[in-house]
Formats: C-alpha cells, sequence, structure tokens
C-alpha cells in the first residue's frame, strides 16, 4: 500500500487514456506528457498501460507501507530524485517536493497503481467524475494498493539525458497546418509563426491559454466541430487554447494548426510566464519525431 | 466537395458543410457509418459532429493521403436520409436562472419562451464538449439568444441552455456559456452503462414542461 500523506497541488491517477469514447464527449486524456510517463513505466519495468500519479507544480508525499520501487521522471524535482529506479523501503517516504523546471512530474511505481478500470482506462476523468480511482485527484488518507502490471526488470542505470525532452522555456512546438487554416487570413499562419507567444496562468489538462502580443488573428466564426490535443484554437478576442490531453472534445473557435503529438509532452511542461514559438511542420518530420521518442523507450533486450 | 483537412498528424478533418442542416448531419452519419464498416486499415476510430467526422489514423500504419483516399471514395456513393428515429421526451422544469433575462431579449413572455422551447421536436447534432453534453437543434429564430458575455464557472448536471439556434443539456457539472432556461432529472451520462451517454447524433427529443 502507499498513503498519501499529503497530495500535493494537484496529483492524479494517470496512464495511457481512454481514445475512441469522442463521441460520448469524452476525452482521451491520459498523461499529460505521455513520453515521461512512459518513461516512468520503463524505468520500473512496468506495462506501458499500467497506471501512475501525475503531480502539477507540487508533488506528494507519498508513504509506503510495503518495499517498493519507484521512478519520478517529467518536470524536475531535485537530480537525486529523478530518472532512475529508487527502492522505498517499507516505512519510509517520499517526497516528491517542488516541480520546476517543467510543470508535471510522473511518479510509477514497479507493478502500477492498481485501481479499477473505469472504461477501459485508469485515467482521471475529471470533467466525467470518473476514473482515477476516486473520481476525483488524490487528497492526504487515500491509500493506493500496488498492481502486478510488471513487464521486465526495473532499469540498472539511470535514463540519458540525451534520452529526455527539454524541460525549460522557451519552448519550440511544431504544429501542422488544420483543420481551419481556411477560416484564418493566407498570411495568418506565418505571422503565428513569428510571434513569440505567452503562457497565461490559465492552463490545466484541457487546454492552455497563450496570449500572442502584437498579433491579433480574426479567424471567420465556424460551425461546432470535433477537436483533437494539439488544436491551436483562436477565440474571438484573438488569444489562444491550445488543447490539450483532457480537452473538449467539439468545439467552435477555428484552429488554425495543430501540435504535433510528439511535441504535445513539451506543452504539458510550459508555465505561466513560459514563451511559445510555433514552428510549421509536416507530416514527414512529425513522424520521424514520434519515432525518436519512441526508439529512446524502446525495451533493453 | 468534401473538405478534408490535417487536424494534426494522427487525424483528417472530414467536412461535409457548414451550417446546422438535418440532411448534412444524416450524411455526416452515413459517412461515420460506412467507415466503421470498412474498417480501413490504420482508421482508429471516428467522433461525428453536425456536418463534419473526425478519423483518428495510426500514423505507424497508415498515412493521411492514403487515408483520404479511402474517404474520398465514397463520396457522393453514401445513400442517407434524414435521421428519424423514435422522439424521446425529456421532462423538463422550465426555472433556469436565465429565463427573465432571454424573456427579456425576445420581447415574449418566459411562458412565451418555454412554449415555443418545448413546442417542437428537436434533433441531436452532437454529443461533446463534456461527456454526454447533447447539442440539438434547430432552435425557432424568435427565441434565439447569443451565448452569454461571460461564461458560469459551475452548471450543474441537467440543465438545459439555449445559445443562437442551438438547445443543449449539460450531462455532467461544467463550466458553460449558455442560457439556462431549464432543468431535467433526466440522467444523460453514466460511466457505468454501455453506451455511457443517453443520446448519439441522429436521435430525437422532445422538451416536456413540468410542474
Amino acid at each position: 500500500m502507499i498513503e498519501v500523506v499529503a497530495a500535493g497541488r494537484w496529483t492524479t491517477i494517470q496512464d495511457r487514456g481512454r481514445p475512441g469514447l469522442e463521441r460520448y464527449g469524452i476525452p482521451t486524456g491520459g498523461a499529460a506528457d505521455w513520453f515521461a510517463a512512459a518513461a516512468a513505466n520503463r524505468i520500473v519495468g512496468n506495462q506501458q498501460d499500467a497506471a501512475l500519479l501525475e503531480a502539477t507544480a507540487i508533488g506528494p508525499m507519498l508513504q509506503f507501507t510495503t518495499d517498493a520501487v519507484v521512478a519520478v521522471t517529467g518536470g524536475q524535482v531535485g537530480e537525486h530524485l529523478g530518472w532512475k529506479p529508487i527502492k522505498v523501503l517499507r516505512g519510509s517516504e517520499l517526497v516528491v517536493g517542488t516541480i520546476g523546471p517543467g510543470l508535471r512530474t510522473y511518479v510509477a511505481v514497479r507493478g502500477g497503481i492498481d485501481v479499477p478500470l473505469v472504461l477501459g482506462s485508469r485515467s482521471l476523468c475529471q470533467r466525467g467524475r470518473f476514473g482515477g480511482g476516486f473520481g476525483r485527484p488524490l487528497a492526504a488518507g487515500d491509500r493506493l494498493r500496488i498492481g502486478q502490471m510488471v513487464e521486465q526488470e526495473p532499469a540498472t542505470a539511470r535514463w540519458p539525458a540525451s534520452h529526455r525532452l527539454p524541460q525549460r522555456g522557451p519552448w519550440e512546438v511544431r504544429a501542422i497546418a488544420g483543420p481551419q487554416t481556411d477560416a484564418f487570413a493566407a498570411d495568418a499562419l506565418e505571422r503565428l509563426g513569428a510571434t513569440a507567444c505567452r503562457v497565461t496562468p490559465e492552463i490545466d489538462r484541457m487546454g492552455l491559454r497563450l496570449e500572442t502580443p502584437g498579433l491579433r488573428l480574426q479567424p471567420q466564426e465556424i460551425l461546432t466541430v470535433p477537436m483533437t490535443a494539439g488544436a491551436i484554437q483562436v477565440t474571438p478576442s484573438g488569444g489562444l487554447i491550445v488543447l490539450h490531453v483532457d480537452h473538449q472534445t467539439t468545439g467552435g473557435y477555428p484552429a488554425i494548426a495543430t501540435v504535433i503529438y510528439a511535441d504535445l509532452p513539451l506543452l504539458a511542461q510550459a508555465r505561466p510566464g513560459d514563451t511559445v514559438r510555433f514552428r510549421a511542420g509536416d507530416p514527414a518530420e512529425a513522424a520521424r519525431a514520434v519515432r525518436r521518442l519512441t526508439d529512446w523507450l524502446r525495451p533493453e533486450s | 466537395m468534401w473538405s478534408i483537412t490535417r487536424a494534426g498528424d494522427r487525424a483528417l478533418l472530414v467536412t461535409v458543410g457548414t451550417v446546422i442542416d438535418p440532411a448534412l448531419l444524416g450524411e455526416v452519419l452515413a459517412l461515420d457509418r460506412a467507415l466503421q464498416d470498412r474498417r480501413s486499415v490504420g482508421l482508429l476510430g471516428t467522433v461525428p459532429a453536425y456536418a463534419s467526422v473526425l478519423c483518428h489514423y495510426d500514423a505507424g500504419v497508415t498515412d493521411a493521403a492514403r487515408l483520404e483516399e479511402t474517404i474520398r471514395a465514397l463520396e457522393g456513393k453514401l445513400e442517407f436520409a434524414i435521421p428519424s428515429g423514435a422522439v424521446v421526451d425529456i421532462p423538463t422544469r422550465y426555472d433556469g436562472p436565465d429565463l427573465p433575462e432571454v424573456a427579456l431579449e425576445t420581447n415574449l413572455t418566459p411562458a412565451g419562451v418555454v412554449e415555443r422551447h418545448a413546442g417542437r421536436e428537436y434533433l441531436v447534432y452532437s454529443v461533446g464538449f463534456a461527456p454526454g453534453f447533447t447539442y440539438c437543434g434547430a432552435l425557432p429564430d424568435e427565441i434565439a439568444v447569443p451565448r452569454l458575455a461571460s461564461p458560469r464557472r459551475r452548471v450543474p448536471a441537467g440543465s438545459i441552455g439555449i445559445a443562437g439556434r442551438q438547445t443543449g443539456i449539460y450531462a455532467v457539472e461544467s463550466p458553460g456559456g449558455w442560457n439556462l432556461i431549464g432543468r431535467t432529472a433526466l440522467r444523460l451520462f453514466d460511466p457505468t452503462a454501455n453506451p455511457p451517454a443517453r443520446f448519439k447524433p441522429g436521435d430525437r427529443l422532445r422538451f416536456v414542461p413540468i410542474p
């Protein structure tokens, strides 16, 4: 068992999410930084579907009633703690602490967090108040069972720094034109690319509001359409909302471009005040970028 | 002509029209069904709404060009009709906090607003935004009012709102910018049910006033 002594700012149970249910208004969800989460599972030797903890800004304090092997990845929490297997002895505490640079830190436990599957996933669906064990973020006093979703031995060495994503802005994020680029002036995408966008305090797992100093995009109105994570929506006031994993499944603001899957982890780590630049990417580059990350995650053989 | 555009590196959006129209919804549902029946290689899932269908694909198995070809092959070949299923009654208590304001804006009495809202059948155009949220249309022009200037942080589950030519039912508590005119005790979302949402696009419903 793991007992939550202090929950931190916003700690939830996540896995790879529940794709395929958007037609019911249910976002895919899952770890916001899918790469850091996958790396954490890999380090402790878990199956990739195993659930883990996603901490935000301030991590939890956890007490273990049994020996365990854990890994802490993503947003930085003290270099002694990150990206390697850690043996936690029965009765001892793991203090994740303040996160930064980066915003979200993952804590994987060998075996996974054992909470019931709801609609095929252990992830919290915050909007629907289901999944994630409790239908809410963790709170002090919650007790978590450790599962048996083990695939291989824990890693023997620290995850190489060369195989991690940056944890600090300014962020360069690649985006592909569409789906509603036609709702904008012909030069809009180019002008967006030349703008240093600023992350506002309004960021969560559903999306990030960005300001575009010096740029005012004026889109045409569109009919409500299905939306994807990464969609760079432009609101009538000209601000941006970049949708993330818990995004609303449909939207009425046109998306000028869509952030590629391989760069969603960067947005998961962006903090208020950070600069984001969108760079035009193409599908071939997007495919290479995903391959690069998945190669880093390949099991040791 | 369908517009097929990229929605990132793992999805395509097929847009069959740009207005709320029962025939376009019929076409969308026919396309959605055809894509599901065909089980095209690499197609992971589809999401229909109003006049468009989002197609998620596995970029390791197929690519946008191949998927677009599969979709284009269906253009002009689908048989579709205006959806016409049984009409489901939604028992509705018309006591929403925005009803008086909507009445003022539309030069009607609150009873007049209710009469016009409840007096017709609606088509479900989409389930989206939040879990189970049910978008319906089309609202009569006389009670079409804009969204609230600033959205509410919390709209209770079961709330019934109107915005533009649409009316919708909030299935779970969420933020929301629609004018709330009523509520229903009907449960529209249940994660333990299969399917988890009570309605799907193409369903028809009617709001029935209750005291």
